[in-house]
């Protein structure tokens, strides 16, 4: 299931996933639970990319569309979408993604600061790191591939509602 | 260690806390004329506990204070000290006092001028000793002096007054010196038990250690070094009381042997040997005081020793707790409790799950019923759990009165009603600041100087009522004061001032009132340290909105100022009913509901283009479509449609269209804020029967909406 870098130092592991066909990653220990897509309950009065309300074991979970709150067209529903879940600033919020891919271990040395690019939010993406991907026949791909890692406290819901009120 | 200690030390603060809340209900208590023995030995044991948490944890001026502190109580509770009017205003002062000793413990704030306090409670002392005539400070150890040994006690000052010695330092006291034995158990090491700080406890006490035992340490090979080896003998002199040295064992793990003892060995031996007193006499004369000392010391060991059962109590350090508290409480973390209520709420859930899909007839075979009322008692009883009386919120306002009445120069009564309401402990949490800042203001700006109400005709003191009730789903919080209620014009003024309003603005009485708690308001002249910084009843207002509720203010001039809070009893169970809204379930609160029409073709009229009124038997309500406020689609004609006529206090009677009516039923209240943020027009959320989720209609919201732009839109 894990795959590890080639670089000693292997300080934190985190979950990649795909998004508009970029690959993102979050820290593994903000990760609750990995959900199938079930189509929640909409909520009025809120920004479009709050999808509305779902049930995580008697929680009332928002659940957002990452795709849409990071300025991307919005993801399109397909049998592999899922729902991650995870812990923001003390609440919980889930996170509709195209497809889960992978759990990798990182080492922090390997994670390059975000370069300065025109985006609304420049602290959304905390960093940039490269990994070596697996194949579909399971072998390594040495060129890899590069990670947005999300900074997951810049996407808190409240956070976000205060600026824009 | 020092992370466990501190770990240790925060519990001792909660306890601390409680114990503050325990000791001022009491003494408000007896204020207020009920000075029964349950209620002073209620605050003697919070400030007896709090004093032996102090010793443990070195907090060396808290435990002074409270020491003295309970001195006084204990002389109290043993009805030496009559609980006068005088008194008790004393012992509030103290407690006051008390409440800063243990911030300035926390290092939350310096330590308190105490001094006042200490004399005043010095004072209450010594008035006592002049009714029994006994030494002032000997009269707590004197009080639990076994009648019995009254002779031996007699003997021995004489003994020592017919003495020409210059000090006979070593024996001063009518008592006999205590003798402690103890020996920590390996529990108490490993609980933190550190016998170094009951030791130097005990030695601030006057005590000191006379011998260690150290013969039951093993070679260094067969040592376990976590396990506990020293037994301690240490004597105390007699006229600290015995309570005292108990107290220092507070938090010593059971097993450990604690052996406190009164030596009367001492004085027992002078007082058979009466007749030899000669003797004794000359036994200093020649080997000098020292030796005299020394002498009588080892025959008090060793006869000590060969009598131990004599006057010997094993202090009893978890015992008295356990048995003299009529109610017994533990503490239990919060989110522990949240997840019983998460865990019972999908039992509710599954019950109904499981009541949908069986027969009528397998529903009786499986004693479903049976189960239903099971699992509906536990629900009732986990939401108890999180509900306390508002009296927590409450309990500090008397205080703060108090302070108040010295920094203003103002005489304030307090009245309270309704203290026994339950709310959730969410809300009590959260409604303490606003709380604080209504009372300020009541009274700092809302009642008068002495001198100005005699002159208005009025009682010289100011009265301030602070009552709390439910009605329905709603927990009413009122402050009132019988000042001199809002000055309309000069709020006005200060408004216009200010910027807040434009100078031609016209405003209703009420919205005037409103505007106090406008951002940056303040109408004081001086800025003082108790209110006026024009910040109070704005954070008042956010506070109370961000918890769902409102603040409503009502004034008279002349008579005073009332400012409500009304907020949401969350986590309460609501009856509701399901209704859909484009086809999308909803709760809407039954209590709200009068009556449901299916509207006859023209029964509903538009009064403008965007607005309509249904005609209910000749009176016109103004109709709401939910579906327009929330920004769903609906094209459904008006006559397939429903309208559910809801009342709402102040907004009277609003017509809300809906789809269909599923079903009535109670539901479990979530928060939305718990994971997002409130939103406008929706009380909360709740979890149906087959797991998905109907957001709950918050109809006071949605009815103001309505009203928008009329007067009252400001004040909803």
């Amino acid at each position: 299931m894990t795959t590890t870098n080639d670089n000693a130092g292997t300080d934190r592991k985190i979950v990649t996933f795909s998004l508009a066909q970029q690959t993102f990653g979050i820290d593994m220990r903000a990760l609750i639970e990995i959900r199938e897509w079930d189509e929640p309950t909409p909520l009025p009065n809120v920004p479009g990319f709050i999808k509305g309300v779902t049930n995580l074991r008697g929680n009332v979970v928002p659940v957002v569309g990452l795709a849409e709150r990071l300025g991307w067209e919005p993801s399109a529903i397909h049998a592999r979408s899922c729902i991650l879940v995870v812990h923001i600033a003390g609440k919980q919020a889930g996170f509709l993604v195209d497809e889960v891919n992978d759990i990798v271990a990182i080492g922090e040395a390997e994670i390059q600061p975000a370069p300065e690019v025109e985006t609304i939010e420049p602290s959304v993406i905390a960093g940039l790191v490269r990994i070596a991907t697996r194949q579909k026949d399971g072998t390594r791909d040495e060129k890899g591939t590069m990670v947005l890692l999300l900074d997951l406290d810049a996407l808190s819901l409240t956070k976000h509602l205060d600026i824009a009120a | 260690m020092s992370d466990e200690f501190d770990d240790i030390q925060a519990i001792f603060f909660e306890e601390c806390a409680e114990g503050l809340t325990t000791a001022e209900q009491g003494l408000s208590a007896m204020q207020a004329g009920d000075v029964s023995a349950e209620v002073i030995a209620g605050v003697f044991r919070a400030v007896h506990s709090i004093k032996g948490g102090a010793g443990a944890f070195g907090h060396a001026d808290l435990t002074a204070f409270a020491h003295k502190f309970e001195n006084v109580l204990d002389e109290v509770r043993g009805g030496k000290i009559p609980p006068s009017p005088g008194v008790v205003k004393v012992m509030l002062s103290a407690f006051d006092i008390l409440t800063d000793h243990v911030e300035s413990a926390k290092g939350l704030a310096p330590r308190p001028v105490d001094q006042a306090a200490l004399a005043a409670l010095e004072q209450v002392l010594a008035n006592k000793g002049a009714d029994d005539g006994g030494p002032v400070a000997a009269p707590a150890a004197a009080a639990e002096v076994p009648a019995g040994e009254a002779d031996a006690f007699g003997f021995v000052p004489m003994a020592v007054s017919l003495d020409d010695f210059d000090a006979p330092a070593e024996l001063p006291a009518a008592d006999a010196a205590w003798i402690v034995t103890f020996k920590p158990s390996r529990a108490a090491l490993a609980n933190a038990g550190e016998p170094l700080l009951i030791i130097r406890e005990l030695e601030s006490l006057g005590g000191e250690v006379v011998a260690v035992d150290t013969s039951t340490v093993p070679p260094l090979r067969d040592l376990d070094p976590e396990d506990a080896y020293l037994t301690w003998t240490l004597r105390v002199p007699g006229e600290v009381a015995e309570s005292d040295i108990s107290d220092c064992f507070d938090f010593v793990a059971p097993d450990s042997i604690v052996e406190v003892r009164r030596d009367e060995a001492a004085a027992a031996p002078l007082a058979e040997a009466a007749p030899a007193a000669d003797e004794f006499g000359f036994v200093p004369v020649s080997a000098g005081i020292e030796d005299f000392a020394a002498e009588m010391q080892r025959v008090v060991e060793t006869i000590a020793a060969a009598s131990p059962a004599i006057g010997s109590v094993e202090t009893p350090a978890i015992a008295p707790k356990a048995g003299s508290e009529a109610q017994q409480t533990i503490r239990v973390d919060l989110g522990k409790l949240d997840l019983l209520l998460n865990l019972v709420g999908e039992l509710v859930i599954r019950n109904s799950i499981l009541a949908d899909r069986l027969s009528p007839a397998d529903r009786q075979r499986v004693e479903l019923p049976e189960l239903a009322r099971l699992t509906r008692q536990i629900q009732d009883n986990v939401m108890s759990l999180r509900a306390q009386p508002i009296k927590q919120a409450f309990s500090r306002v008397p205080r703060m009165l108090r302070d108040l009445s010295v920094e203003t120069g103002k005489q304030i009564l307090l009245e309270t009603v309704g203290e026994t309401t339950e709310v959730d402990k969410g809300v009590i949490e959260k409604i303490g600041d606003p709380l604080t800042h209504m009372i300020r203001n009541a009274a700092d700006h809302g009642l008068e100087s002495a001198e100005e109400r005699i002159a208005a005709g009025k009682d010289p003191a100011g009265t301030i009522k602070l009552s709390a009730e439910q009605r329905g789903a709603r927990i009413f919080v009122r402050v009132q004061d019988d000042g001199r209620g809002i000055n309309r014009e000069k709020v006005r003024a200060k408004a216009v001032e200010r910027g807040i309003i434009s100078g031609d603005a016209q405003l209703s009485n009420e919205e005037i009132d409103q505007l106090i708690c406008a951002p940056g308001f303040s109408t004081a002249d001086t800025i003082s340290n108790i209110s006026g910084r024009g910040v109070g009843m704005d954070v008042v207002r956010s506070n109370v909105e961000a918890l769902g509720g409102r603040v409503e203010i009502h004034s008279v001039p002349g008579e005073g100022t009332t400012f409500t809070m009304i907020l949401p009893l969350t986590l309460a169970i609501l009856d509701g009913m399901i209704v859909r809204l484009a086809g999308q379930r909803f709760v809407l609160p039954l209590a709200h509901v009068l009556e449901t029409v299916q509207p006859e073709p023209g029964q509903v009229k538009r009064t403008s283009p965007d607005s309509e009124v249904i005609d209910m038997r000749g009176e016109y309500v103004p109709v709401k479509r939910a579906t327009e406020i929330f920004g769903l689609n609906d094209d459904r004609a008006i006559e397939d449609s429903l309208v559910v006529i809801v009342e709402n206090e102040g907004s009277g009677k609003v017509g809300l269209v809906v789809d269909t009516i599923d079903d009535r039923r109670e539901v479990v209240i979530k928060s939305l804020d718990q994971n997002l943020h409130p939103i406008r027009g929706l009380g909360g959320a709740t979890i149906l029967g087959d797991g998905s989720i109907a957001l709950i209609l918050d109809i006071e919201a949605l009815v103001a909406s309505t009203n928008r732009f009329t007067p009252k839109g400001l004040a909803a």
